[in-house]
């Protein structure tokens, strides 16, 4: 077989694998929204029906009239910002020391930060549950907040690192020469040119603490603090079939974070690869 | 002319300019640098540092929910973990949950990878929608296949039932064999996605006269893919396959939501033991011990990552 054969072959094969694929991906996809807006009697039935012509919101407006679901969001909302805002913060200044500065022992902090990075919930959520309760932090918001800057503030200086590895130092130094402080090239200079990182950044410590689930399970009872993690999770263990008003919520939790994936497109895949492979 | 300027300031006046690089490392630049640290180390050292650490000593007391003072017992909750058969299953079934996962991811992530670098229409809109499982919450990937799995109403019994492949509906989490491959599948698809995109940005880097060259020699798609491709992605693909291994070793919420380690312990891995015994039980200290156990191994696996990753910055 020749080269150009086998590559025809290889593109043919190639693209129904990947139309396999993408149906795999869509499907649950748009099974979440199907069921989200189909009546119940379509959905609880051994022969679910694959399309509705009678779209209904009665599930939507369920969900928030027999749960606090609005209090949910708002916690969820809250304590994603306070907590992407304090990391991008604290990650972009310690990441502009570990790139721009040289000083004994940068090498190893910065190892550390990637090392935080990975340390797993799994192993912290005890640990971290103790200290919170003996702080009377359970159940709150702020204490929640706290937990999640495990990982938002390793994320970010890490991913940060790498952006501002990537901008050119000569520009600082120019201004530098030129009369500016120290303080001054980062403001006026590295800041913009950095401003597509810490974007990525701020999107993926958003993404992280939105979507997050065990410290949430775990460090929050009372239903009207409850984030809508725990929050969503409540009602799968309700005894009557509630999969209508879940997949509502769930369409609505994954809508803030779908809007950033798609509107910043260019700025999520540049972080996931200065994060993940240059990093 | 700038000679001879130059020359006259060598000779008369001292140097205006400190040169750039002194002037660089000046300890002020230490000073600052550790100043600029200082927030992000003092909070993961109190956030991160010390319940590590206290993680350890916990698990050498008796220690309950509820109550605040915790008894000195030596190495009991590990003596307790070890004749327990619970444990042992818990051991096996991450392992068998992690390697068949991380080896599915990755098989599947190239593949995709692959394909995707072609010249393909609209490369960039199929790039997002291929991401789009790993961008969702995982509570939501796992709510929805939970409820896809439902053994009375769900939509897989319904497919499977209509093309044939089953006969009678099945209760995919309630079933002892069929539990562990349906919560395998959930990790499948909501990790693969991070493979692909991050292999894809590895395969882009890859120079395009590497190809031509193949090309010329006569090589195969295979042998192209093998002598070529391979090579040039492995860094990558070893630091994204330690990375989902670390991730999917201590995955919580796709197993908890999904069986919460059933029927019967099927699908128990060590984040759902933990859970189940430090909550669940009340005994914080045993609880701990569990994941206490399982540091070294996750240890070596975050050095080594740091250690690649570190290095492939120094390159660069």
């Amino acid at each position: 077989m020749s080269y150009r054969q086998q590559r025809q072959l290889w593109h043919i094969g190639g693209y129904l694998f990947l139309a396999v694929v993408l149906i795999i991906i869509a499907f649950p996809i748009y099974w979440i929204i199907l069921t989200a807006i189909k009546p119940a009697s379509l959905t609880y039935t051994p022969k679910p029906a694959l399309w509705t012509n009678e779209p209904t919101l009665e599930s939507i407006t369920k969900l928030f009239s027999n749960n606090p679901f609005h209090l949910w969001m708002f916690n969820s909302l809250w304590v994603t910002i306070v907590n992407c805002t304090i990391a991008v913060a604290v990650g972009t200044m310690a990441s502009y020391s570990l790139s721009r500065l040289r000083y004994p022992g940068r090498q190893f902090l910065s190892g550390l930060f990637f090392f935080v990075y990975l340390v797993p919930a799994s192993l912290l959520f005890i640990p971290l549950y103790v200290i919170l309760s003996n702080y009377r932090l359970l159940d709150n918001l702020w204490g929640l907040a706290w937990t999640y800057l495990t990982f938002t503030i390793p994320f970010c200086t890490w991913i940060l690192k790498a952006y501002f590895a990537g901008i050119p130092i000569d520009l600082e130094e120019a201004a530098m020469v030129d009369g500016a402080t120290r303080f001054q090239a980062l403001l006026r200079i590295l800041l913009p040119l950095a401003a597509p990182g810490i974007a990525a950044a701020a999107i993926f410590a958003f993404t992280l603490s939105w979507n997050e689930f065990l410290y949430a399970f775990i460090f929050l009872q009372d239903e009207r603090k409850f984030t809508l993690s725990p929050g969503l999770t409540t009602l799968v263990y309700g005894d009557v079939f509630l999969w209508g008003q879940i997949m509502a919520g769930a369409v609505l939790m994954s809508i803030p974070v779908l809007f950033l994936y798609f509107f910043a497109q260019r700025f999520v895949v540049t972080g996931l690869t200065a994060g993940a492979v240059k990093g | 002319m700038s000679r001879t300027l130059s020359a006259r300031m060598e000779t008369t006046a001292p140097p205006q300019r400190i040169p750039l690089e002194k002037r660089l490392g000046l300890p002020r630049d230490a000073l600052l640098g550790y100043a600029m640290l200082v927030p992000g180390l003092a909070l993961i050292l109190i956030l991160v540092g010390y319940p590590f650490t206290n993680s350890i000593w916990l698990s050498f007391h008796r220690k309950l929910i509820g109550v605040p003072d915790a008894s000195f017992i030596g190495l009991q909750n590990y003596l307790d973990l070890f004749t327990d058969e619970a444990y042992w299953t818990a051991v096996r079934n991450v392992f068998v949950f992690t390697g068949v996962s991380v080896a599915i991811k990755l098989v599947l992530g190239t593949l995709v990878s692959v394909i995707l670098n072609e010249r393909l229409p609209m490369r960039g809109l199929l790039r997002s929608f291929v991401l789009l499982p790993w961008a969702m919450p995982t509570l939501v990937t796992v709510l929805t296949w939970r409820w896809m799995y439902n053994d009375l109403f769900g939509v897989f019994n319904y497919l499977m039932l209509q093309a044939g492949l089953i006969n009678t509906p099945l209760a995919w989490l309630g079933t002892r064999d069929l539990a562990m491959p349906a919560v395998i599948i959930v990790n499948i698809w909501r990790g693969f996605p991070f493979f692909a995109i991050s292999l894809l940005a590895g395969l882009q880097s890859v120079p395009s006269e590497l190809y031509d060259a193949g090309k010329v020699d006569g090589a195969g798609v295979l042998n192209r893919f093998r002598h070529i491709t391979l090579p040039s992605i492995l860094p990558v693909m070893a630091v994204v396959t330690l990375l989902s291994t670390i991730w999917t070793f201590n995955d919580f919420a796709i197993i908890w939501l999904l069986t919460q380690g059933g029927p019967s312990g099927a699908t128990e891995v060590l984040s759902t033991l933990t859970y189940r015994i430090a909550i669940g039980g009340t005994e914080l200290g045993k609880g701990v011990a569990v994941s206490v156990t399982l540091m070294p191994l996750l240890l070596l696996l975050i050095i080594l990552l740091t250690r690649m990753t570190t290095a492939r910055e120094e390159r660069l």
